[in-house]
């Protein structure tokens, strides 16, 4: 593929755009878990809120599918 | 150094990693349609199915497709003269994919988890029901719509590494 004369110092456009929106998603989404006090993660998800430990699953568990082992487990 | 594969391998390879690719970003619009049925619906029993269902589409489709995604991709990358760091394109669906892979390895303990309270006989689903699923399967689909979109218009750009490459296989090639 040919290098254009504009390509020859530095990034194309798209690729300064794209690196800045990514930035900006990034410092917004981090904004939002300071500002929510880091609730973020399964705990959050629970009936309860985040500081309620996981449910015992004895009994009543429906996974993981066999042979997959879980990360919270 | 680059081993090119040869172009029946390269064949075999791009529908691998297209048919991985394209299924992971179906599988995940699947994942969303669910995930709006779990949280509109007023009926208790199809929130409970919503979100045991949500798990095994995880751990059986969702997951191996992004992982062969990733896999084929590297692959594909490494073994054609698109290399995995000469074109900023390659360069940012690389990234779009090792984030949305990460993420969602993490996320599989929140899907794990909200199973087994939907599971609980006495589960208050009402509780359950919250926007997690939608808006995680919701920014996973904007990102898989970008990564496809990366891929088949390949937008110009070569990194300064790209650019020795090519300089270097000018070269041999004369």
């Amino acid at each position: 593929m040919p290098v254009r004369p504009d390509e020859e110092n530095g990034a194309p456009r798209w690729v300064k755009i794209s690196v800045i929106v990514a930035v900006a998603v990034v410092v917004v989404f981090l904004v939002v878990l300071i500002v929510g006090s880091g609730q973020h993660g399964p705990g959050r998800h629970t009936p309860g809120g985040p500081s309620e430990p996981a449910p015992d699953t004895a009994g009543s568990h429906t996974g993981p599918p066999p042979g997959v082992g879980h990360g919270d487990e | 150094m680059t081993l090119l594969m040869s172009p029946r391998l390269r064949k075999a390879a791009l529908t691998a990693h297209v048919t991985s690719s394209v299924g992971w970003l179906g599988a995940v619009a699947a994942f969303l349609a669910l995930a709006v049925v779990g949280l509109t619906s007023t009926d208790a029993e199809t929130v409970r199915a919503v979100y045991l269902v949500a798990e095994p589409l995880t751990w059986f489709l969702i997951l191996p497709l992004a992982f062969g995604s990733l896999v084929t991709g590297l692959v594909q990358s490494l073994g054609t003269t698109w290399g995995l760091f000469r074109h900023y394109w390659v360069i940012f669906k690389l990234g779009i994919n090792l984030f949305a892979a990460t993420v969602l390895l993490l996320y599989t303990q929140t899907v794990s988890l909200l199973a087994r309270v939907a599971a609980e006989s006495n589960a208050d689903l009402r509780e359950l029901q919250g926007p997690t699923f939608v808006l995680h399967s919701a920014a996973a689909l904007l990102l898989l719509v970008t990564a496809t979109f990366l891929a088949v218009y390949k937008p110009r750009g070569m990194t300064r590494y790209g650019r020795r490459k090519q300089r270097e296989l000018g070269r041999v090639g004369r």
